[in-house]
């Protein structure tokens, strides 16, 4: 299948998606334990930046969000405000084991077990913390999406936006949120 | 034993409490509710210890009870005086010390978010640490997390054949888990 959606692409969708897998632009932005792991993936030993990974100070410059580890109730409502404001192309990558099923936190009171069902998913990474190789191996799953066309979960999102805002709104009860238009 | 012995008899001889020396710098002090904010401005002014370390609770569930915990410090003397108390836990009620010490204010509010301590006079935002929160509060042992996370949020499939640690550990020793603990294992 992804050989197929790789011969349709037009010359210039190639291109898009050869450019874009080029230069991630990572949210910094870190939501639990995982951020610690962040640090050694972009420093020298294990060197992101050949990958084109990087970092970017706000949510309108960056490509991918990275939700690393756990994820409490309360910073989910800042991650959607954040996910709403990046610009499309937008990925979202799940980090660690919390992000899968809950994790260790799969029975504490403020953190979400599945972070698929509050925001579309590209890219899970387990482990628990998944080491900077896992990390880069992560991108690397993206990029062969990117690269194929099949990571568009953004355009899923505005699809599909009233199953994903019943399931956010029931976990942030008192709903005060702008309303961003991409 | 002089400082410790010291503060530990001006403290009883003025408030007729009861207490131990725990070991060297440590002062061990129980002591009615009504009277500890005076117990605490006693030891502040007269006595030298100036500074609030720590305010805990601790959930005695089994007695109906909440232990509370001041420690507080005197840099000259360099001990450690922990004055406990008992409240109620119905409707539990508790005087408010932040004119004594500006920073128990902090405490306070997160006692009264996690614990549902009330404590009159309390300035400050009712939310400290959760959002929107209308269930019990948390940190109290009979709120069951286990099942309010299954309630609340999505159980991804295929956790259920992940073995409970504990119970695999006391098949390996034979230890056996008490009855209070057993609520939290898996079968």
């Amino acid at each position: 299948m992804t050989s197929n959606n790789k011969d349709k692409q037009t010359i210039v969708e190639y291109i898009q998606n050869w450019s874009r897998k080029h230069s991630l632009f990572v949210m910094a932005y870190g939501t639990g334990c995982g951020a610690i792991e962040i640090p050694a993936t972009m420093t020298s030993r294990y060197d992101a930046e050949r990958f084109g990974i990087r970092g970017a100070a706000t949510p309108r410059q960056a490509d991918v969000l990275l939700i690393t580890g756990y994820l409490a109730t309360k910073t989910l409502k800042r991650v959607i405000r954040v996910y709403e404001q990046m610009q499309d192309p937008k990925y979202v990558i799940g980090f660690g084991s919390c992000t899968i099923n809950g994790g260790m936190y799969y029975d504490s009171y403020n953190t979400i077990n599945a972070l698929d069902r509050y925001i579309p998913v590209d890219v899970y990474i387990n482990g628990c913390m998944p080491r900077p190789e896992a990390v880069i191996s992560g991108f690397v799953q993206l990029q062969k999406q990117i690269a194929e066309g099949t990571a568009n979960n953004a355009a899923k999102y505005k699809e599909n936006l009233e199953w994903y805002r019943a399931n956010q709104k029931k976990i942030i009860k008192n709903w005060r949120m702008p309303d961003y238009n991409w | 034993m002089e400082k410790e012995n010291k503060i530990l008899e001006a403290i009883k001889v003025a408030f007729n409490v009861e207490g131990h020396i725990a070991r060297e710098k440590r002062v061990m002090i129980t002591a009615n509710k009504d009277i500890v904010s005076s117990i605490l401005l006693f030891c502040k002014n007269q006595q030298g210890y100036i500074h609030l370390n720590h305010m805990s609770v601790v959930d005695r569930i089994e007695d109906g009870k909440f232990e509370l915990n001041y420690i507080i410090w005197s840099p000259t003397e360099k001990v450690t005086i922990m004055l406990k108390t008992f409240i109620d836990r119905e409707n539990a009620e508790m005087e408010n010390i932040d004119s004594i010490w500006d920073q128990a204010n902090t405490y306070e509010r997160e006692m009264r978010e996690m614990y549902g301590i009330q404590f009159p006079g309390l300035i400050g935002r009712q939310d400290f640490a959760l959002e929107d929160w209308d269930e019990m509060p948390p940190m109290r042992r009979d709120f069951d997390t286990h099942a309010y996370a299954e309630k609340t949020f999505y159980q991804r499939p295929g956790r259920e054949d992940a073995k409970d640690v504990r119970e695999e550990l006391t098949k390996q020793s034979g230890e056996v888990i008490p009855d209070f603990a057993k609520k939290y294992s898996r079968e």
